[in-house]
């Protein structure tokens, strides 16, 4: 076979191992990618980013120069790996000649990859060890650079050119929260920020860089990892509210909670019931609570791009079934950012909850709501997505504050309240949350919500486990003498 | 399962077969290896009270096996007659003692200092389904009706491959965020939910139900649960608020085309 021939055939493979991906593809990607590759397809709607558009020849996971077509495997690595927190799932379970195969057809949609395929990777050096002192200085560069105009000052997606973003496909997008490094597409390790940095994204508008010297490329690696606490979410199963013994005073804000743990929740798009919401734009809500022999406070907070103050919202809001037209952007002035926190109307009797979307006739449902564009709470009665009822303001008191890319919000209420729900000390009380983000024109029942989650109100003084201890110390004991007794009184010089 | 820790615990007790050891060094290996595997061999790890109710079971079946035999049983009873009187062991003795009220004393320390737990609440996975269902005022009968494209496979496959491409979409357009594009329970939102979105590929599941079963499941979702289902709590949504009967029977010809499971056949009554 002539040279050029084969070396055709190492990056586009043979008839056979094409046909082989085929098989794979038209079963397990084509619902997405599209039959073509063009992705004309069922799922496109519903996924932000879409699925790529492989007639296109742009690739995200490179380790080619901006511009270049990806490797070979950097396409086995995509595939494998997928895109965290896109469609795009990890593919484990194939084999690397599955790997390849699909990797060989995927190529056949775009007829570059045989004149232009044949791509060297660049040198992508081995991380250096991570230092303070280097992610200090990094700072300085993520400035020069200009990576705040889109990420914001503290890497929470929130810079000023941040909400006119848009992808290849004319789609809007978001610059990643760098605090969020689980979310970023190509990994969250020190090598993945720096190969992200230097190839950049193509297809969206994460630029390539070429920073020099190497040192301050390492330093802009370590400053943005540095902004991240972990490379994987620690999701927590329930708040623990710290009792304390001052009063609650309000003005003083986030101090109030520096005492007590945050606990971080997962959100995920409303998409049970009409006013469904398939890309929301929030996928995070931290808490954190204290309360005091009267009053308890729960401060919330999450990273958003843009403080919707305009507009107004409200759960009682219609919103269209489902509404692919308005995806990710043109918000902000219709629509204000809102939040809810969400709680059995009587504190339940076993394990029985309230339906935890909006509640259900059975069982209601205590919705705490602040519109971000007003400054006092709302109260609701839920019954059920159709049936919330406004109820006053509940004896809520709120506070609430943007700064860098976070809504902080915080609820106030009086521990007891007659024939409800009351907050006792050592009870673990369900709890859930909903955000609007009014940039992504949520409202009504197209929301972010997490599932049944619980506050706990740690007891202000913890028992001593001393006498206890002492206890089933002394009874072991007793026992264990009155066998060795009776041994030695029936069997003495027997055995 | 964690092979790691299950595989030198069974050449441990296949190795056990070939040497003379006396029954209570036989009882006592036998009691640690089975604790060992049920404590670290599965994945994810049982909760403690399981691991403790299984060894109770455990040492109750290590004591009658003892007993089967009078020799054993006069062995062991011998010794423990000599650790308890025989001036020899009187340091040892002594010690036992002294430290099982100490180690008593610290599982309470260590109970105390331990987080409280959130109460756990158990759910049926599969419950009971009603015997019919009224879906958009028509009556579906969940005990002796069938998918009605079913057949279709048999006698016009055209038209049943017509019926799975809309299952097809079906799915994609509304299952695949939670249930995950490969069904495995890990679409894209499925990590926000508790209960997680079950695992279609997974041998209990689908696998074991009848389609009317599902049909059931889908069209009433977690409303429909009974209580002991927890239904105030699954994200399951009741898709008779958005898909038609046909879209129904479709997605659920599409789970099994893509699984390669085969549902489970009508219970013959005789
Ligand atoms: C549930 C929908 C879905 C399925 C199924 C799916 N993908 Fe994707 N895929 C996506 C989305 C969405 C993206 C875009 C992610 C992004 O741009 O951040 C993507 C992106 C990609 C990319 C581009 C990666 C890059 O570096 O830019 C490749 C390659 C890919 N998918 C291959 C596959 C293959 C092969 C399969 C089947 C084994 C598959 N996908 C199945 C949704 C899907
Ligand atoms: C023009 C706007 C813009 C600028 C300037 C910019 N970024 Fe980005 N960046 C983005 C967008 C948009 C994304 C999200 C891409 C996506 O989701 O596919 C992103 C993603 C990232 C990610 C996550 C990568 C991943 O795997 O998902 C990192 C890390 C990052 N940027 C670092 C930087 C650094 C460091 C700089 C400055 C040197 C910078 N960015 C400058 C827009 C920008
Ligand atoms: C919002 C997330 C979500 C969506 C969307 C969703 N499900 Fe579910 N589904 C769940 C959860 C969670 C469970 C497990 C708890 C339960 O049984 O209710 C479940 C359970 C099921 C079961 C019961 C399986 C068993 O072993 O009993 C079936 C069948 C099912 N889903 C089918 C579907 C179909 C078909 C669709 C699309 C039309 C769909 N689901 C969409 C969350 C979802």
């Amino acid at each position: 076979m002539p040279a050029m021939l084969l070396a055709q055939e190492k990056i586009l493979g043979t008839e056979a191992q094409r046909e082989a991906g085929k098989k794979i593809y038209d079963q397990k990607c084509a619902q997405c990618h599209g039959e073509q590759g063009d992705a004309n397809s069922v799922a496109t709607p519903f996924f932000r980013p879409q699925p790529r558009n492989f007639t296109s020849g742009i690739f995200k996971f490179r380790t080619t120069a901006s511009g270049e077509l990806p490797t070979h495997e950097d396409l086995k690595r995509s595939i494998k790996n997928g895109m965290p927190y896109t469609g795009m799932p990890p593919w484990p379970e194939f084999s690397d000649r599955q790997l390849s195969d699909l990797a060989f057809y995927i190529k056949s949609f775009y007829p570059d990859f045989g004149e232009y395929g044949d791509v060297q990777p660049l040198a992508l050096p081995k991380p250096p060890a991570y230092s303070d002192a280097s992610a200090e200085r990094g700072r300085a560069i993520y400035e020069e650079n200009k990576c705040l105009d889109c990420h914001g000052n503290l890497g929470r997606g929130d810079g000023k050119s941040a909400p006119t973003l848009k992808d290849q496909w004319n789609q809007p997008i978001r610059a990643a929260d760098l605090s969020k490094r689980w979310t970023f597409r190509g990994g969250p390790t020190r090598a993945d920020i720096f190969r992200t940095f230097t190839t950049g994204l193509d297809g969206s508008p994460m630029p390539s860089y070429n920073i020099q010297p190497p040192e301050d490329q390492w330093a802009l690696v370590d400053y943005v990892y540095s902004l991240g606490q972990s490379d994987q979410p620690n999701y927590a199963t329930m708040a623990a509210a710290k009792g304390i013994s001052e009063p609650i005073d309000l003005s003083r804000g986030k101090a109030l909670f520096d005492n007590a743990e945050a606990a971080l929740f997962p959100l995920a798009g409303q998409v049970i019931e009409p006013g469904r919401e398939f890309y929301p734009g929030v996928n995070a809500i931290e808490a954190r609570a204290v309360y005091n022999a009267d009053e308890i406070a729960i401060m919330l907070t999450w990273h958003t791009m843009t403080a919707d103050t305009l507009g107004h919202n409200s759960p009682l809001l219609p919103a269209p079934p489902f509404d692919p037209q308005a995806p990710l952007a043109q918000g902000g002035e219709e629509f204000s950012d809102a939040v809810a926190v969400l709680l059995p109307s009587k504190t339940p009797e076993g394990v029985e909850k309230p339906y935890f979307m909006f509640g259900d006739s059975k069982n209601a449902m205590d919705i705490w709501f602040a519109d971000l564009a007003k400054d006092s709470a709302e109260f609701f009665i839920g019954r059920g997505s159709k049936s919330i009822e406004p109820a006053g303001n509940g004896g809520l008191s709120l506070v609430s504050h943007y700064e860098e890319g976070e809504w902080s919000v915080i609820f106030k209420r009086s521990r007891v309240r007659e024939g409800g729900l009351s907050f006792e000390e050592g009870a673990f009380v369900p709890v859930a949350f909903t955000i609007w983000d009014g940039f992504n024109r949520e409202r009504g029942n197209k929301r972010g919500l997490t599932s049944w989650y619980y506050l706990y109100l740690e007891p202000m003084h913890k028992e001593s486990p001393l006498a206890p201890m002492t206890k089933s110390g002394l009874l072991t004991l007793v026992v264990l003498l009155g066998i060795v007794a009776f041994a030695r009184i029936k069997y003495s010089g027997k055995a | 399962m964690n092979y790691l820790v299950l595989t030198p615990i069974v050449v441990v007790m296949i190795a056990l077969r070939f040497t003379r050891l006396n029954i209570l060094g036989w009882l006592a290996v036998w009691w640690i290896a089975t604790y060992l595997a049920i404590s670290y061999g599965i994945n994810p790890p049982l909760p403690s009270s399981i691991v403790g109710m299984f060894m109770g079971i455990v040492t109750l079946a290590l004591l009658a096996y003892l007993t089967v035999r009078t020799d054993d049983m006069n062995f062991v009873k011998r010794a423990a007659i000599r650790f308890l009187t025989d001036k020899k062991y009187t340091l040892p003795l002594a010690v036992t003692v002294i430290a099982l009220p100490l180690l008593a004393a610290f599982n309470v320390y260590l109970s105390a200092a331990k987080a409280p737990q959130p109460p756990a609440a158990g759910r049926t996975i599969h419950p009971p389904p009603p015997t019919e269902i009224t879906f958009k005022g028509k009556k579906i009968d969940l005990v002796n009706g069938v998918n009605p494209y079913r057949e279709l496979q048999a006698r016009d496959p055209e038209a049943f491959r017509a019926h799975l491409a809309n299952g097809r979409k079906v799915y994609f357009q509304n299952c695949a965020f939670c249930h995950g594009d490969n069904m495995e329970g890990k679409g894209i939102f499925a990590h926000a939910f508790d209960p997680i979105p079950a695992n279609f590929q997974d041998p209990t599941t689908i696998a074991m139900l009848q389609e009317t079963y599902l049909f059931w499941r889908i069209a009433r979702g977690a409303p429909g649960l009974p209580e002991e289902s927890t239904p105030w709590a699954s994200a399951m949504p009741a898709w008779e608020n958005f898909l038609s009967e046909e879209e129904i029977w479709d997605v659920i010809l599409f789970m099994y085309e893509y699984t390669g499971h085969k549902p489970r056949e009508k219970e013959e009554v005789h």
